[in-house]
């Protein structure tokens, strides 16, 4: 039987840089006090706000444990999961300008808006890091509505890798079940990888040959150039290395992919994607993006007519088109964590080890301000994390304090995450995580 | 220019190395900075006495375990920081010798551990002293050359390039100068996004609003990066292409061949004459924000090049396949491939094609050019030519075009300097100076990097990016929307942008008139409060009802300010954002006006320069302050050592200037006072740029003062900002250390000592021809520092 872990731990040895990725991660091991280590954080953001009044529990002012408690109609697909998860109000992110979108600023924990360029690493990425290497440590997908996910198939609007970095979303399946099953698929499907692999050996081949005239003192920089187009094929060549492995974790490539009825069935190929790389371990870090952070978006495969900004307009709380949508959100949350408890890590299953962030990227609403941020975790992250419980916060503590508290949760402790002092003694009444939050 | 050659006519035996001066015996630690240390330093700094816990006794050679220690030394000898100003000083020619012994030996101890490049940053230009520049040049002075050397592209000039790919841009127009024409700079829009858009030139309406058209319109934003930081950031050794970038490059490469071939991709319904055509159900509200809800013009105006042919006419032939790829090579790297280079590409392209079908075959086979070096680094390699006795090589040809034509383009070049390069015209310093001064003379060049050099130097494009706390924005006057506040700042920048093109235009006294102007370009709607008065934090006393509509669309605001109401001036075009003016071509809402000269003097008191250097709270008189020592004065303060704690108290109700009283301890000041005094005089501004007179009920304090500028005649202290400009516009030094900077700028790199007399040149070209930066451009270009390559030299400071 094929041990998982020594597969790829040969795999990813050696890779420094790996798509989307600008930096050569060193990584860091965590310390070893609890009995099993953070291994994966999932980031799912869903666009347009999330009402509190959407996800906490009817009556509930204080923090509480949610056992014998109803969740909201919009979340209860997570009921027989309300042990595990820890529902948090509270948070505010005035300091990210949301109104719209928050864009990189959700993540980042810094201003953010239409067409701003990120200010700065964002804390998917900073995460991915940081957690034991994989060959693709950071994947990104984003949903969106069918006609922008072909026109505009990668778009980057919420995870960056530093100042002016952004990370691009998948969201085409085809291309993004090429890029990472290519190796072991057969017919269309394999001729381009070929043919597109065959290309970035050539164009690699002739960056190297004029490299070599270079002065001294540029050949290093050069050799940087270089050097990506090794670790872009350095990262498909990782890939079919493993593709034995990888074989067992490939969804179907199937009609849904090919011929989608709604942009939902390129929603849940997309999700599919995303759980098989987690599963199959190349990946630790997995970002989503319903509607891309941006203000539109169409869930037509839901029987939601209505779609794009039309949307936001709407006032969530008993409003039957946002009820499906988070329901829909729910049951890929669902999805994400049965599917990671079906396979064995440690003593327990990958979702003992595993971490799920879901919010907005646009705190509670359309035209917000950023004063309510609402937030739902899921697993418990090897036992840092409280759960079965909500949780109600101040209002004097940013979305960054929770980045915080979730570095503190991966074993690596930080005082505060992108926010200086400066601002702090604005927006920050503490320092560290969230002590609210901690096992 | 014979007089160049003169100064260098040296006899050969004094030229062995990069800089001759002095070298009859080799410099090392005993020789040289032993002697100086126990000269200049032991007595403070020793076993006995160990001033600021630092000694050095026990220091021997630089190694990877003291670089900090040296990389101090060096930063304390070269700006003259130590030894104090009581202690006997060390000549300036001392000094630049332990400073470039110091900075290569750190090269040396850490070529293992990450390298040092320190000194070769832009922040570092100013270590070089501004005397030893200008003043007497040292006899046995080798002739200055730049390093062969890459210079990866700016990211302007990338987009720019692939912009040209699709889009079919307007050809200047010398009646309505200022609007968007063929080579200019791709702009950001009114949120500061810099973006290009497929088929932007052919979208007659679209669904909803601006939010909907620009999530509907596909494009991409600048793929390579420059760090993002105040002041010069493309030199030539500063930057690389990495994966990711290389990644991206790659996919849009595909979308940028697609839209070559067939334009946009849409349905048929999308396109008619005009939006009224359009059948009503596809203007349907839930559209907006998709790609269908776009609507374009039924003809096509993309650029139809030889690729679009390969990929819309019938088979595939060698001569379409060979012409696509020579089009395309010659679009992207600015000059044509050689038969080799068409030969590979040609061989991939094939290959490909027969992998799969013609149009996927096409879009891979074509994409490998879009990643050649060439398209992403401009070499200045100069491989071909014979070294003169100094190994000196002069750039020619392909390589020299391109130089010149990067030295104002981000395009390729005009026909005449591309045939000059291929009938072989371009070989003499008289060949440069035809070339260089036939593009400064013909407007319909357009010459982006010229207004980047400004933007760079005068650091006026910030004002977007700084995030204002919301109560701070409100309560020094700005709306209570945050989002029109940036708004404003990214219109004013524009506006900043075209007052400097004016200004380059009249080209007299360009740098005194950038800093003096009365004159301003002026949005009203938007800028009216920003060059207006803060009056009060009280909030204004309720008008009467009024009918007036105008009068009830102002924004209310919580405090009292007096907006600007300035004459009514000439209309002028400002180049803002490709994508909102959209069909509303040849309107402008901006005017060419004046401000009040006792308020408001020049760019620094604009508020696109003013908001540039603040925080989110308030002003920041020291970045202001900075700003001046460095960009005027030619001086500069060592980085903040990690030691130091370096904030203000947190006292809201106090002035920045009480604030600042901590930077008055004696460790601080010795650097605070090289900057403090000096951003304080704008204290007469609030952090929105408001001019203002009062500051918490008190009369606003704007006193500062020139301290140390290098010239005793600037020194003094001044009353206010207007003051302090004043005697900077008249300074000599101030327009030499301009022309240091313009120096850096073109030549991508920091200068050296063997650079002084390009310097000196270019300052004397700038002021006999009465401060014209025709006349000083042509200088630099034409200079051997812009001509000459040398292998295996790296710059030294």
């Amino acid at each position: 039987m094929i041990n998982r872990r020594n597969v790829l731990k040969g795999a990813a040895a050696g890779i420094g840089v790996a798509l989307g990725s600008t930096i050569a991660p060193n990584m860091l091991q965590a310390a070893p006090a609890y009995r099993s280590a953070p291994k994966r954080v999932i980031f799912f953001l869903q666009n347009q706000g999330f009402d509190p009044a959407t996800c906490v529990p009817k009556g509930l002012k204080e923090t509480c444990e949610l056992d014998g408690v109803t969740l909201p109609e919009p979340i209860s697909a997570l009921e027989p999961y309300k042990g595990k998860i820890n529902i948090i109000n509270g948070l505010h992110g005035r300091h990210t300008s949301p109104s719209h979108s928050a864009f990189f600023g959700a993540l980042g924990g810094y201003r953010g808006g239409i067409g701003i360029p990120p200010a700065g690493a964002t804390i998917d990425h900073e995460i991915s890091q940081l957690l034991p290497e994989t060959i693709l440590p950071h994947l990104c997908i984003g949903m969106d509505a069918l006609e922008n996910m072909v026109s505009r198939p990668t778009l980057a609007t919420l995870s960056a890798t530093g100042p002016g970095k952004p990370i691009f979303m998948h969201s085409n399946p085809n291309d993004l079940y090429q890029m990472l099953f290519g190796g072991i698929a057969t017919g269309d499907v394999r001729d381009r990888f070929e043919a597109r692999s065959n290309v970035l050996r050539k164009i690699e081949q002739l960056a190297g040959q004029h490299g070599q005239s270079l002065p001294e003192a540029d050949r290093a920089r050069y050799g940087n150039y270089v050097a990506g187009f090794r670790d872009i094929n350095g990262l498909r060549e990782k890939l079919e290395s493993v593709s034995d492995h990888l074989r067992n974790f490939a969804p179907e490539y199937g009609d849904k992919f090919l011929k989608p009825k709604f942009e939902t069935d390129w929603h849940d190929s997309l999700l599919e994607l995303g759980i098989a790389t987690l599963k199959s371990g190349i990946t630790n870090v997995l970002t989503i993006g319903s509607g891309r952070g941006e203000i539109f978006g169409a869930w037509k495969g839901l029987g939601i007519t209505e779609a794009g900004h039309n949307l936001g307009h709407m006032e969530q709380p008993d409003n039957p088109i946002w009820i499906k949508i988070r329901q829909y959100n729910c049951q890929m949350l669902v999805k994400l964590m049965q599917e990671l408890e079906s396979i064995p890590e440690g003593d327990g299953t990958m979702m003992d080890n595993t971490l799920i962030v879901y919010t907005s990227n646009n705190a509670n609403k359309q035209h917000t301000s950023g004063e309510n941020w609402p937030f739902i975790l899921l697993g418990n992250c090897s036992g840092r994390i409280k759960t079965g419980q909500f949780t109600q916060l101040d209002g004097k503590r940013p979305v960054n304090a929770l980045y915080t508290t979730l570095l503190h949760a991966i074993d690596a402790p930080r005082d505060r995450f992108n926010m200086d002092r400066n601002t702090a003694s604005v927006h920050d009444a503490k320092v560290g995580p969230i002590e609210e939050l901690m096992a | 220019m014979t007089h160049r050659s003169l100064r260098y006519a040296l006899p050969a035996f004094v030229l062995m190395s990069v800089v001759a001066v002095g070298a009859d015996k080799p410099t090392t630690f005993e020789t040289l900075a032993k002697p100086f240390i126990e000269q200049h330093c032991i007595s403070c700094h020793g076993q006995d006495a160990q001033e600021g816990g630092v000694s050095f006794h026990e220091l021997s050679g630089v190694n990877a375990d003291n670089a900090e220690l040296w990389k101090t030394v060096w930063e304390q000898v070269a700006l003259k920081q130590m030894p104090p100003r009581d202690e006997d000083q060390p000549t300036l020619m001392q000094r630049w010798k332990l400073s470039t012994w110091i900075t290569g030996e750190l090269e040396n101890a850490l070529r293992e551990k990450g390298g040092f490049s320190l000194h070769l940053h832009p922040s570092k230009g100013n270590h070089l002293d501004h005397d030893l520049l200008f003043g007497p040049i040292p006899e046995d002075l080798e002739p200055p050359s730049t390093p062969a050397r890459i210079w990866r592209i700016h990211p302007q000039e990338h987009l720019t390039r692939l912009n040209e790919l699709i889009t079919l841009e307007p050809e200047y127009d010398p009646k309505q100068p200022g609007m968007r024409t063929k080579g200019d700079h791709i702009n950001p829009n009114q949120d500061g996004e810099v973006k290009v858009y497929f088929g932007l030139d052919r979208v007659i309406g679209w669904v909803g609003g601006t939010a909907a058209y620009a999530a509907a319109i596909t494009g991409f934003p600048p793929v390579l990066t420059t760090d993002n930081h105040h002041g010069l950031q493309n030199y030539a050794n500063l930057y690389s292409v990495n994966g990711a970038e290389a990644t991206q490059i790659a996919n849009n490469a595909e979308n940028i061949l697609r839209f070559m071939a067939h334009g946009p991709a849409a349905e048929p319904y999308q396109f008619a004459d005009k939006v009224t055509d359009i059948d009503a159900r596809y203007k349907h509200g839930d559209l907006r924000g998709l790609a269908q809800s776009l609507f374009y013009g039924k003809s096509a105006k993309r650029p139809l090049t030889p690729v679009s042919d390969l990929f819309n006419e019938e088979g595939v032939s060698d001569e379409k396949l060979t012409a696509a790829v020579n089009y395309l090579f010659e679009a992207l790297t600015c000059r044509p491939p050689t038969q080799t280079e068409t030969h590979e590409y040609l061989a991939l392209l094939k290959e490909a094609i027969a992998d799969l079908d013609k149009e996927e075959g096409i879009i891979l086979g074509l994409t490998p050019i879009f990643l050649d070096r060439d398209a992403l680094f401009r070499p200045e390699l100069a491989e071909y030519g014979t070294p003169d006795k100094f190994g000196r090589v002069m750039l020619q040809d392909q390589e020299l075009a391109l130089a010149i034509n990067a030295a104002f383009s981000y395009i390729p070049p005009d026909n005449t300097l591309k045939q000059s390069a291929i009938a072989g015209q371009l070989k003499s310093r008289s060949d440069v100076e035809r070339e260089v001064n036939r593009i400064l003379h013909d407007d319909s060049i357009r010459k982006p990097r010229l207004l980047q050099f400004f933007r760079e130097f005068l650091d006026y494009d910030r004002a977007g990016k700084v995030c204002k706390d919301g109560r701070a924005l409100i309560q020094a006057g700005g709306e209570a929307n945050s989002q029109n506040h940036y708004r404003a700042m990214f219109g004013m920048t524009a506006n900043t942008d075209r007052l400097i093109e004016l200004i380059l235009q009249e080209d007299k006294n360009v740098l005194s008139e950038l800093l003096t102007t009365e004159r301003v370009v002026y949005n009203k709607a938007s800028d009216a409060a920003y060059f207006g008065e803060f009056i009060s934090p009280q909030p204004p006393p309720k008008p009467p009802e009024s009918t007036d509509k105008k009068a009830k669309r102002q924004p209310s605001r919580r405090v009292t300010i007096e907006p600007a109401d300035l004459p009514a001036g000439e209309t002028v075009h400002v180049r803002i954002a490709q994508v909102v003016d959209v069909g509303k071509a040849g309107k402008s809402n901006r005017t060419l006006t004046t401000l009040p000269n006792d308020q408001r003097k020049g760019i620094l008191t604009h508020p696109s320069w003013l908001v540039s250097h603040t925080d989110a709270m308030d002003n920041h008189a020291i970045a202001r302050g900075k700003w001046i020592r460095e960009r005027l004065l030619g001086g500069a303060v060592p980085d903040v050592p990690i030691t130091v704690d370096a904030m203000l108290p947190d006292e809201p109700n106090e002035t920045l200037r009480h604030r600042m009283r901590v930077t008055r301890e004696e460790y601080c000041w010795k650097c605070h006072q090289k900057m403090d005094p000096l951003g304080l005089p704008f204290e007469m501004y609030n952090h929105l740029g408001l001019y203002r007179t009062k500051e918490l009920k008190h009369p606003v304090d704007s006193t500062g003062e020139i301290i140390d500028s290098g010239d005793p005649e600037l020194d003094g202290p001044v009353a206010n900002a207007l003051e302090l400009i004043d005697k900077l516009a008249k300074s000599e030094r101030v327009q030499q250390v301009f022309v240091r900077h313009a120096f850096r700028y073109w030549m991508g790199r920091n200068e050296t000592l063997n650079d002084a007399p390009v310097l000196q040149d270019a300052y004397h070209a700038y002021k006999e021809s009465g401060g014209s930066m025709k006349a000083l451009l042509t200088s630099l270009l034409t200079s051997d520092a812009f001509l000459y390559r040398k292998q295996g030299l790296r710059p030294t400071p």
